[in-house]
């Protein structure tokens, strides 16, 4: 013979590593070949390889018949390796599985115990309902076979069997309890049984309230940790449900706590009285603080511990914690931040899971700065040349920094390895989130929140909008990170109006910066300019220079590919016209004449090529805009300028019209959803057709390019802004002159370890800014106590004129030691500066009442956000997770009494029936034309001797299973019959399920020792019925790459998402 | 339950592979592709437990982690031993400590089985792990914890095939797969 073994195989692809793909290809095609023989041990061995290869990711699924054929094999040895390839490759969908049928059933009854162990481990792989339900039958004895391997394996096959076909359990329960209150049973089988007991405990644990009595038995007998595990695991499911429970518990697990050496059972031991709720409330007084408090000591001692897994773990609990007992949580806050720096990503990802629920205004800002750090750093070493320049500013202020700044200077002398991009995303959208919390309620210092935005920009990653340039469809769901946070930016702008100038400063800031940055022949990719040019846009008026952020814009524009970017753009940049344009002070001079004149030149230039973008909305912006500035230079022309003697104004066009088109009513943030509460008018009818002759109108559009519609009295509504009035409505802050925007390399100072996450320049601005601020405040105390010059102190001098003389100001002159100790930078770890709290007035979101919608500040839209609403739509599409196992339907079914399932109703029944008798038939024709197929696809002329020869063999083959096929529907016509019979005996099975929990409940009681069980059975009678009522039969949803549908699971995803 | 069980090599090379829900072999591919890419590139001294892979993560488990829904995939565990990583995909109602300790328990049987076993034994004895894996998990279930039944469980099922003698002893996962190594968690 010159068949490869499965070695051969092995040893082959060892041997031909240059080649492998060449070689797996040679011999998938022998293998081809090979399935096909004759010889059984051929055919195995083949079967084997071909395993083999489906593990390398070679698809096997066309050989599943000869699986089948190898299945059948009277041989153990090959009968194992089909049932192996069975396991590897069939599906639910798998068409061969009818055949299977006959075949499981008789291998179930072999007399072998490592034969039945075959079907009974394979099947829960490819397990349908019909399926269960013909093997049902065969299943269950095998619960009470002589061996208790094959009694483990029955038991957690009939759970399997249950979740497709939940009319299992009611039929297997009963003996499977038996199992499990025998007390002789195999230790193993009893731990097999509390390891499914625990999987369907989380799904109906009122079911198992009864057996409590036995599950604490073995939980004090401490026989197997793995058991204890599961049990304590079990118990968390049924504390909830009956409270005394706790008390009775309470005793082991503390011991448990105390004396077991296994960190695993210590740990579930915690996490189980998390769950369970033994935590209790803060002013119980049944000893749960006392175990609160062992909890949380054990705990810490995990974190603190060098151990990775325990302080995973131990965070995995802090998480569970935080929940209900955020107190406890807080306590611990030192050793959680310190996790949020470790080395590895898992820990940090779930310690930031916790920071985030433990945000408040006294730590934001640490817990911000620490990741902003981690951020800085990792970008830092993602770009040496930027680093390199950074690390140099970074070296000046180490010195007055002290001993933080140092630390966390360290790992940018090291190597440290880049953060994964979408790690650096995840913490960006983290420190998004914690700072918006609650309508930004943690957050005190705002001016520090946009200096944290702008840093973010920097370092926030771009490149992926690079991939896939104007993929409009993927960029959908890939929500650009820098484009968040300028919405951020831009939220803060709209909401927080004390701080909106510095918003607006920053925003110009960005713009300046790109331009900068990008040279000419890149194209601009930062998903940011969006919001920030609508921010430069809306409060134009607030802008330091007007002219030198349209210049940049004018030059930004030809270089943006994303059509909303530049839809936004061009608005911003009329919105910028418009305002230096529209300052009537300035004489209109033949100087000014010809000024406007070359900007309006500029702007049409840069408009014209757009006229024909195919983006409908920048197209139509660039039309109107071009338009309109067309007119005006020629009513700029026409205007004389003033000369010495006659006086003239300047156009009105100019002055009035197009400033009018910006100034309305100032935009507010509008709650998520509320705008889908306007309530509709009565006189709107949707269906009604727009226009009588719509066909004509669309005809006559496609041979002609149409003006598209301008502004409608809707839009002039919500865009246009009061005039902008006086700035009397402005904090005191905004009236101050602008600070220098220079970059002054002093040493300078500043709260702890702020220089170690943002640039200098923004560090060097913020500090400007702070003594600006200060400047008037007769208890700030500068750090130039000692009088002398300095550039900030000659700033100050030349922004205020020569009649501010700050030296003379008395309280200068003090200079207390303590006070000045005071202002050097700490050397401890950051901590929250100690700052009054300003009055920041955040503006809710603008809704409607009685409405739904919810008033998250991220939600907020933009008047410019036209995809918004595609956008949300896609976020909120679910995805089914992989590899998931669906035990939902078993929700709604009893364990006791197999009678108290209402099920289908008979016609239903019989209406399935056929259907799947109909299924059943044309899957056996499908399958016999696609093995004849095969026959001829082999390469083989059709009409050669040898192949008819061969095929006749086959169809006798195919025969031969049509036969079997037909035996097997006639058996599964009187099985359903038969199972149906019952249920339509007791079509409403409400009583039976409320005994049925009585009988738990005075058996937990029981347990307890206490008598007054009429409570709770009172309690879970009235809680059954309803449970029941809510029984419906599941629904087909379509489905996805995993056969099992969770529907429970996608309704409560998409009502919890939280819309980010 | 255990969803997923997943063995391969420090290249990648898929050793052995065990879906407890079934997957199109092209997906279970992916899969293997970016489980191996997040452990490959751990830091020393990092703990067994990795992030979701993408594909896993698609559904979203982040904002739910305060309340995890039972059914859904949301823990990677891993042990790597010389030069072989051993995965496991499981739902939140397994312990994640008790994983590790199973991947211990399943490796020791190995070892019990084959004499000092090395990446190589496990190439060539395929069949041998799937059918130690299938004496300790039946669909996702944990049946057995105890190795000398496994070990016994095994060998009721035939000889198992030894090693061409005839092949290098390759790399010795460093005295079998690295017994009783560091860190072992009494769980059994």
């Amino acid at each position: 013979m010159f068949e490869k073994s499965l070695h051969d195989l092995i040893r082959g692809l060892r041997n031909h590593k240059a080649n492998e793909k060449e070689y797996i290809q040679n011999c998938l095609k022998e293998c081809r070949s090979e399935i096909r023989s004759q010889d059984m041990d051929v055919k195995a061995a083949a079967l084997l390889k071909l395993i083999y290869l489906e593990m390398l990711g070679h698809d096997m699924s066309w050989a599943s018949f000869h699986v089948l054929e190898v299945m059948s094999s009277p041989k153990y040895h090959q009968k194992r390796v089909g049932y192996l390839g069975a396991v590897q490759t069939f599906r639910p969908d798998t068409e061969v599985l009818m055949l299977a049928t006959n075949l499981l059933k008789k291998d179930l009854a072999a007399s072998l115990p490592t034969t039945i162990a075959l079907p009974i481990a394979a099947l829960p792989h490819f397990i349908t309902p019909s399926l269960a339900l013909s093997v049902l039958a065969d299943l269950l004895p095998r619960l009470t076979h002589s061996h208790s391997t094959i009694r483990k394996k029955t038991i957690v096959t009939l759970y399997r069997l249950a979740l497709v076909y939940p009319e299992t359990l009611p039929a297997a329960w009963p003996k499977i309890k038996e199992r499990l209150m025998d007390k002789d049973e195999d230790p193993g089988v009893t731990a097999a049984i509390v390891n499914v007991v625990c999987e369907l405990g989380w799904q109906r644990p009122n079911d198992f309230l009864g057996l409590a009595p036995r599950f604490f038995e073995l939980l004090v007998e401490r026989g197997n940790n793995w058991m204890a595990i599961k049990l304590i695991k079990l118990f968390a499911t049924l504390t909830p449900l009956e409270p005394r429970l706790i008390r009775k518990l309470l005793p082991p697990l503390t011991d448990l706590i105390r004396t077991t050496p296994a960190m695993s059972l210590l740990y579930e031991c915690i996490n189980g009285i998390i769950q369970g709720g033994i935590l209790g409330e803060e002013d119980d007084n049944s000893g749960s603080e006392e175990i609160a408090s062992l909890c949380v000591t054990k705990l810490r001692g995990m974190t603190i511990n060098g151990d990775a897994n325990l302080k995973y773990v131990a965070l995995l609990a802090f998480n569970r914690i935080v929940v209900t007992h955020p107190y406890l949580v807080a306590q611990q806050e030192d050793v959680i931040l310190e996790c949020i720096d470790s080395d590895d990503i898992t820990i940090r990802i779930k310690a930031l899971d916790l920071v985030q629920g433990m945000v408040s205004s006294d730590n934001l800002v640490s817990i911000v700065s620490r990741l902003m750090r981690q951020l800085k750093t990792s970008s830092l070493a993602g770009h040496p040349r930027n680093g390199q320049q950074t690390v140099d500013t970074n070296t000046d202020s180490s010195d007055d920094a002290g001993a933080d700044l140092s630390r966390s200077s360290r790992p940018q002398k090291d190597d440290v390895p880049p953060l994964p991009e979408d790690y650096t995303i995840d913490v960006i959208g983290r420190i998004l989130i914690m700072c918006a919390q609650n309508n930004y309620s943690s957050l005190v210092d705002f001016d520090w929140y946009i200096d944290v935005l702008t840093q973010l920009i920097r370092i926030g990653p771009i490149s992926r909008r690079a991939e896939f340039d104007s993929a409009l469809e993927q960029k959908s769901h890939t929500i650009d990170v820098s484009e968040k946070i300028g919405n951020e930016l831009r939220n803060v702008a709209v909401k927080v109006k004390a701080v909106r100038l510095a918003a607006v400063r920053a925003a110009e800031l960005i713009i300046s910066r790109l331009y900068t940055e990008s040279t000419s022949s890149h194209s601009v990719l930062s998903g940011a300019l969006r919001p920030v040019a609508w921010i430069a846009g809306e409060y134009a008026f607030q802008l330091s220079s007007p002219d030198d952020t349209l210049g940049h814009l004018l030059h930004l524009v030809p270089r943006i590919t994303s059509p909303e970017i530049l839809a936004t753009c061009l608005q911003t940049i009329l919105k910028i016209f418009s305002l230096i344009a529209g300052n009537d002070q300035v004489l209109w001079t033949s100087e000014r004449k010809s000024t406007m004149a070359l900007l309006m030149a500029r702007v049409i230039h840069l408009l014209e090529p757009l006229v024909l973008h195919p983006y409908l909305e920048v197209q139509e912006r660039a039309v109107e805009f071009t338009e309109l500035l067309k007119l005006t230079v020629e009513a700029a022309f026409g205007q004389a300028p003033s000369t010495d003697e006659v006086q003239q104004d300047p156009p009105l066009l100019l002055t009035q019209a197009i400033p009018s088109l910006f100034n309305g009513w100032e935009l507010n943030s509008v709650a998520h959803g509320a705008q889908q509460n306007v309530p509709m008018p009565p006189d709107l009818d949707l269906d009604e057709p727009i226009h009588a002759d719509l066909d004509r109108l669309l005809a006559q559009a496609d041979s002609l390019i149409l003006p598209v519609p301008g502004d409608d009295e809707f839009e002039v509504y919500y865009n246009q802004k009061l005039a902008p009035t006086s700035l009397s409505n402005e904090p005191a802050i905004n009236r101050l002159p602008d600070a220098p925007e220079e970059v002054v390399h002093e040493s300078y100072q500043q709260q702890a370890g702020e220089e170690s996450y943002l640039d200098a320049d923004i560090l060097a601005r913020r500090k400007a800014e702070r003594l600006e601020r200060n400047r008037d405040d007769p208890f700030y105390i500068g750090p130039q106590s000692g009088g002398t010059s300095t550039l900030i102190h000659n700033t100050l001098q030349t922004e205020n004129g020569t009649d501010l003389d700050i030296d003379s100001i008395p309280i200068m002159k003090l200079n207390l030691d303590n006070l000045s100790n005071e202002i050097q930078p700490s050397a401890a770890a950051p901590r929250p500066r100690p700052q009054p709290r300003q009055r920041i007035v955040v503006a809710a979101d603008e809704t409607l009442a009685g409405g739904s919608g919810r008033s998250t500040p991220r939600n907020y839209e933009s008047e410019n956000n036209s995809d918004s609403f595609t956008k949300s739509k896609a976020k909120k599409l679910k995805q089914q997770s992989l590899l998931q196992v669906d035990s939902s339907r078993l929700r709604d079914l009893s364990l006791e009494a197999a009678a108290a399932e209402p099920g289908l109703q008979p016609q239903e029944e019989d209406a399935e029936m056929a259907q799947a008798m109909k299924e059943v038939q044309r899957l056996r024709m499908e399958m016999q034309r696609a093995n004849e197929r095969i026959q001829t696809a082999q390469g083989v002329p059709a009409e050669g001797v040898v192949v008819k020869k061969k095929t006749t063999k086959k169809k006798k083959a195919v025969a031969a299973e049509d036969g079997e096929g037909a035996a097997v529907k006639i058996k599964k016509k009187k099985k359903k019959t038969s199972v149906a019979s019952p249920v339509v005996d007791t079509p409403s099975g409400s009583g039976e399920v409320v005994e049925a929990s009585e009988a738990g409940a005075a058996a937990a009681s029981e347990l307890l020792g206490e008598a007054a069980a009429a409570g709770v059975t009172e309690e879970s009678s009235a809680k059954q019925p309803n449970k029941v009522k809510k029984k419906t039969t599941t629904k087909k949803a379509p489905k996805r790459i995993i056969q099992l549908d969770d529907d429970d699971f996608g309704a409560a995803a998409s009502s919890s998402l939280p819309d980010t | 339950m255990i969803n997923a069980f997943l063995v391969f090599n420090g290249q990648g090379k898929p050793r052995l592979t065990k879906f407890y829900t079934q997957l199109d072999t092209s997906i279970q591919q992916r899969l293997i592709s970016e489980i191996f890419t997040l452990v490959s590139h751990r830091p020393p001294g990092s703990c067994n437990f990795l992030p979701l892979p993408p594909l896993l993560a698609a559904s979203g488990t982040s904002h739910s982690s305060s309340e995890p829904h039972n059914d859904v995939p949301s823990l990677v565990t891993y042990r790597h031993y010389a030069t072989l990583y051993f995965i496991v995909i499981s739902t939140s109602t397994e312990s994640p400590l008790a994983l590790i300790d199973l991947i211990q328990v399943y490796v020791e049987a190995l070892d019990k089985l084959i004499e000092n076993v090395c990446e190589l034994d496990l190439i060539y004895n395929f069949e041998t792990l799937h059918a130690t894996l299938g004496e300790m998990i039946v669909g996702g279930v944990v049946i057995e914890t105890d190795g000398d039944k496994i070990v016994a469980g095994v060998r009721a099922q035939g000889k198992i095939a030894k090693r061409p003698v005839n092949e290098g002893r390759g790399v010795g996962l460093g005295g079998g797969l690295g017994m009783g190594g560091n860190f072992v968690w009494h769980g059994r």
